[in-house]
């Protein structure tokens, strides 16, 4: 695998850490205070994640397409 | 409870991690740089450090350069999206190191804290102190109760008592903003002392190249600990006394004066009375620096905590040297009979020693034949206790003739006039002792 490969694969690994984190964190929050207006706020940010995810697995994608950078 | 360093350059994972540590109860200190979370790493001691590796001005293992030298019972967790990192890291940093996996679930987070719950059974109330007995339980009640409020605290006991460590758990128990910063009155150069206490402008004096903040402003929002106050120069304490009652600093060569808000823990080994008739504080000054005076009680006075403190101290040497030895309960015995003059500081140096000298097939401690330091015959007399509020005159008495006629080898014509009594009058005194004895 070329280092680049590696680092956009080490880049989708950040929002899908912040979808586990805030998942967790709005269990939580919805568990023991009752918030919704907080957990709200937690799904915005699971949702955002995601997009991130998607956008850095696209450019994996075209990373992979360009057989230049199989080495 | 426990106080925990997260250190990632992510925004988002610092801030829902953030929420989620203290929704499970814990306390949470952040950075997002090495430089950030070494600066807090020198001056708080943590329970846990959690740290992503690659951070933007550096690695993160940097960080664990400026943790205490105390600071070995801090757990380090490494955050980490290649579990490979792990043989790199393994075995430099001992034991202590632990593994987050991205991406990261409760379950892993919550683990983190229940390994700890296990390794260390010794409680350490407020984060640092060890200990059970009575004399302790009461130490716990006035840091309880000083720590909701803002009076300065003096804390008074003999040499290697823990002073630095009780003002330690004194702020951590106040749970402040700001940081601890620790500095001894003792050390600072007499000329330097002034510079070192309130700052100084660049060009303030000959050498001053730089702007520097002195201890007040760096502890602002936190905790001063000043150590060994009773040796600052009696010269220089208005400049001290001004600021504790003005709650502003100006910097040497300042123009502008700097509003301080931190609790001041000052520390002696002088008692109140040596304080008071001897003039080392004016008086002025101690009652602002003593609106709360803590007395921390001597080693002697709680020989039971004795095996918890060795228990705490293996454990640490354990964790450092990666080894598991332990103490037989003849040498125990042995380290609670022994009256401790230069108390935990002469403790832990004893079980140090005696670790590097441990039987290592046995995986034992191996005690000296004589546990007393040369610094701990100074000055007294094993057979003289002295007095001490709770004696009778009678035992005072006794003692004093005891004392008297074992110096003078037991001439008694000798001890009754060096005692200002008469021969008859010892006698006397000798008889009922010696009648109270066989009764």
């Amino acid at each position: 695998m070329s280092e680049e490969t590696r680092k956009l694969i080490h880049d989708i690994r950040n929002p899908l850490n912040n979808i586990s984190i805030n998942a967790e964190l709005g269990k939580l929050v919805l568990e023991r205070k009752g918030d919704i207006a907080k957990a709200k706020e937690i799904f915005t940010t699971i949702i955002n994640a995601c997009k991130s995810c998607s956008d850095e697995l696209e450019k994996l994608k075209e990373h992979m397409d360009d057989p230049q950078d199989f080495t | 409870m426990t106080q925990i360093l997260l250190v990632d350059d992510d925004p988002q994972f610092l801030q829902a991690t953030t929420e989620l540590l203290e929704l499970l109860g814990h306390q949470v200190s952040t950075a997002s740089t090495v430089e950030e979370a070494s600066r807090l790493a020198r001056t708080t001691l943590f329970t846990h450090v959690i740290l992503d590796v690659i951070l933007p001005d550096g690695s993160g293992l940097h960080v664990l350069d400026s943790l205490p030298e105390n600071g070995q019972n801090t757990q380090v967790t490494l955050v980490t999206g290649h579990p490979s990192v792990k043989s790199i890291v393994k075995n430099l940093y001992g034991p202590n190191i632990h593994y987050l996996i991205k991406p990261i679930n409760l379950e892993q987070l919550e683990s983190l804290f229940n390994q700890q719950a296990d390794s260390t059974r010794i409680k350490q109330h407020y984060g640092h102190l060890v200990g059970e007995s009575a004399p302790m339980q009461e130490l716990y009640q006035m840091i309880e109760r000083v720590a909701n409020t803002h009076a300065n605290v003096m804390l008074i006991g003999e040499s290697g008592v823990g002073k630095e460590v009780v003002a330690s758990a004194i702020h951590y128990a106040s749970r402040t903003e700001g940081v601890f910063i620790p500095a001894n009155c003792g050390a600072f150069a007499r000329d330097l002392i002034s510079s070192e206490l309130f700052g100084h402008e660049k060009g303030a004096f000959t050498g001053a190249t730089h702007r520097k903040a002195g201890v007040f402003e760096q502890a602002q929002g936190g905790s001063l600990f000043l150590d060994e106050i009773t040796e600052m120069p009696i010269e220089l304490q208005p400049n001290l006394l001004r600021v504790l009652e003005t709650q502003q600093v100006t910097r040497l060569g300042g123009t502008s004066s700097i509003d301080i808000n931190c609790r001041v823990i000052s520390a002696t080994n002088r008692t109140e009375v040596e304080i008071a008739e001897q003039g080392h504080l004016r008086e002025d000054l101690y009652f602002r620096l003593a609106v709360f005076p803590i007395h921390i009680p001597p080693l002697r006075e709680r020989v039971e905590d004795i095996p918890l403190l060795v228990e705490h101290f293996l454990n640490t040497f354990n964790r450092q040297y990666q080894s598991t030895i332990g103490i037989d309960e003849a040498s125990l015995e042995r380290l609670m009979q022994y009256d401790w003059p230069g108390n935990i500081r002469e403790l832990r140096h004893a079980i140090h020693r005696a670790y590097i000298m441990a039987d290592m097939d046995k995986k034992l401690l191996s005690l000296p034949d004589d546990l007393s330091s040369p610094f701990s015959k100074v000055g007294s007399d094993p057979h003289f206790n002295g007095i001490t509020v709770g004696k009778t005159v009678e035992d005072v008495e006794k003692e004093l003739i005891e004392t008297t006629l074992e110096h003078l080898a037991g001439d008694k014509k000798r001890a009754a006039e060096m005692l200002g009594i008469s021969l008859k009058t010892l006698y006397n005194r000798l008889n009922s002792y010696a009648e109270s004895t066989t009764e």
